[in-house]
């Protein structure tokens, strides 16, 4: 019977040296949930996943998985956890076919060769040497690896970097089948829309700590709605009207001047009225006009210059 | 109720431990440097035998007091310098890191290594014994479970050295010169490349504390059936009287597993230093 939630991190820090990798983050993921850690490079997310892979102690805190101290008990947590590594640890010399032959051997009631490398694409692979697989090639591998032994929890490490659009998305398919199928799943990603897309709760990190944690929902709430259009060659930027007392910034894009309110609230409606009003009162068409709410990468970015400042 | 204990101290399967042997001889098998260094050098060093036939040095034949020698130093390429290039290499290239993240323990992943070197020691070995018997007037080993032993032990001292060096070399590159110390110190001072017997006592002493200077002192000792650890001229022993000779050898062995062991679990690392 399990009550306890197969991932739990409670203050965990680590260091490499001086540098603190991880300052303190705690956060849970509940069973059969696709948990993401969004960060840029060096924002611990790694460190935090290998920690709970069981390749390090915990500097301090705590981390459980399946209830087990996953360094301690790594014989017990193994073989019931699968891992994607962000990078590298194949053998070249070995097959696809054969890479997947010997993991068998290496893994407890593992799956059928075929039940892994069809789905991995690599179907028609199987009898080339790894060190000839494209790059994104190699991540699927990877995944049908990780996938073997039917793990109770995943953990993916950037688990699409370097595939194009299409393998993207085929792998997009497979992570959501296995946590269709109870799997419990942690992975890191900078892709925002990979996040968008698979998390069912994301953690955005920066420099070691959590900055924002929950649904999709949760994280872009009360980061404003967006207006948005190309300032109309003969004004300037303080000619433009407040919108409920907001003022517009300015961005450029494409070499053009771009006007952007960001309003809170229920401001959207009402902001909008009140610029159509405007222009319309000055007959100026405004190019390129944009009303949309914030999206998780206007929160990423906020996120990492706030935390900067 | 079952305690928490460290991973690595529960033994390892065997199955698992074939398993892992398995994988290193097929990556043996296509890697052909890797190859030279535990088939070819062996077949190098037995060819150098063959003028020393009918020499006679310390009362035995030339060929096969080199050969014996040979016998024992072999562990230095089957099972030192073969284990310090593949360990340096899959820590570098992240596949002892990937094999850990399966559900194999760490000794298993280690100990199939091991075992794979000490399948390849034993080729070689019982090659040479071969060549020694047909072909520069050997005889069968005269007490071959204490030259079982004393091969064993050699095994185990330079695979925990070869966990240890390992550790200290950045890079398989660096792997070629990482070896050399201990690689010249065993050819030079475990009497295998020249008899020690114009050195000073006292030098002579100190190089019998060398890692290979026991494996040899045994292995002779084993082959001949006469004394290779006292001085002077080498006395026959009887049935088990070459167990009582090479005590003080296996002592010496045993020293080196302890320290071997210590300085693997400092220097031993399963994954590259971080920039």
């Amino acid at each position: 019977m399990q009550t306890s939630p197969p991932i739990q991190v409670t203050g965990l820090h680590q260091r490499y040296g001086g540098f603190e990798a991880v300052a303190g983050i705690s956060f849970d993921v509940r069973e059969g949930e696709l948990y993401a850690l969004l960060g840029t490079n060096g924002a611990g997310k790694t460190t935090t996943l290998e920690t709970l892979e069981g390749h390090r102690p915990a500097h301090a805190g705590t981390v459980r998985v399946l209830g087990r101290d996953p360094h301690r008990d790594r014989r017990d947590v193994r073989p019931r956890i699968g891992i994607m590594l962000q990078e590298g640890g194949f053998f070249g010399d070995l097959t696809v076919a054969e890479t997947v032959a010997h993991w068998r051997g290496f893994t407890p009631r593992p799956r059928d060769p075929d039940e892994v490398i069809g789905p991995a694409g690599l179907a028609d692979r199987a009898d080339v040497r790894v060190r000839q697989l494209s790059g994104g090639q190699k991540r699927r591998l990877d995944l049908a690896l990780a996938l073997l032994g039917r793990p109770e929890v995943l953990f993916l490490d950037e688990p699409t970097t370097g595939m194009d659009p299409e393998a993207r998305r085929a792998t997009w398919t497979i992570v959501r089948d296995v946590v269709d199928a109870g799997t419990t799943v942690l992975l890191t990603t900078h892709y925002l829309e990979e996040a968008e897309r698979l998390a069912d709760r994301l953690a955005i990190m920066h420099r070691g700590r959590i900055e924002l944690a929950g649904t999709v929902r949760e994280v872009v709430a009360g980061h404003g709605d967006r207006i948005s259009f190309r300032l109309p060659e003969r004004f300037q930027v303080a000619e433009l009207p407040a919108l409920g007392g907001v003022r517009a910034g300015i961005e450029v894009d494409g070499g053009r001047a771009v006007a952007t309110y960001t309003v809170t609230g229920q401001g959207l409606q009402a902001g909008l009225y009140d610029l159509l009003r405007w222009a319309d009162g000055r007959r100026v068409a405004l190019d390129g006009l944009h009303a949309r709410s914030a999206s998780l990468e206007d929160v990423f970015l906020s996120t990492a210059e706030g935390a900067d400042q | 109720m079952t305690l928490a204990r460290p991973a690595g101290i529960r033994p390892p399967g065997l199955a698992p431990l074939a398993r892992v042997a398995r994988l290193d001889l097929t990556l043996l098998w296509r890697n052909r440097s890797a190859l030279f260094t535990v088939a070819g050098l062996p077949l190098l060093f037995a060819a150098m035998l063959v003028p020393m036939k009918g020499k006679p040095i310390e009362g035995v034949d030339g060929a096969l007091l080199q050969g014996t020698g040979h016998l024992a130093f072999f562990v230095v390429f089957a099972v030192f310098m073969n284990l310090v290039n593949g360990l340096t290499a899959r820590r570098e290239d992240l596949t002892l890191k990937r094999l850990r993240g399966t559900a194999l323990s760490d000794s298993e992943i280690l100990g199939g290594g091991v075992l794979t070197a000490a399948v390849m020691y034993a080729v070689q070995a019982g090659a040479l014994l071969v060549l020694l018997g047909a072909a520069l007037g050997g005889r069968f080993p005269a007490d071959p479970l204490l030259l079982l032993a004393g091969l064993g032990g050699g095994v185990a001292v330079f695979a925990l050295l070869a966990f240890a060096v390992s550790g200290l070399t950045p890079n398989s590159d660096m792997a070629a010169l990482t070896v050399l110390p201990i690689m010249f110190a065993c050819m030079g001072g475990a009497g295998v490349m020249f008899p020690l017997d114009a050195l000073p006592a006292a030098a002579q002493e100190a190089l019998r504390l060398l890692p290979l200077s026991p494996v040899v002192e045994i292995v002779r000792t084993a082959y001949f059936g006469q004394d290779f650890v006292a001085y002077g001229p080498h006395l026959g022993v009887g049935l088990l009287g070459g167990w009582e000779a090479c005590a003080r050898s296996f002592a010496v062995l045993a020293a080196w597993i302890v320290v071997g062991r210590l300085l693997a679990a400092r220097w031993f690392r399963w994954e590259p230093r971080r920039a």
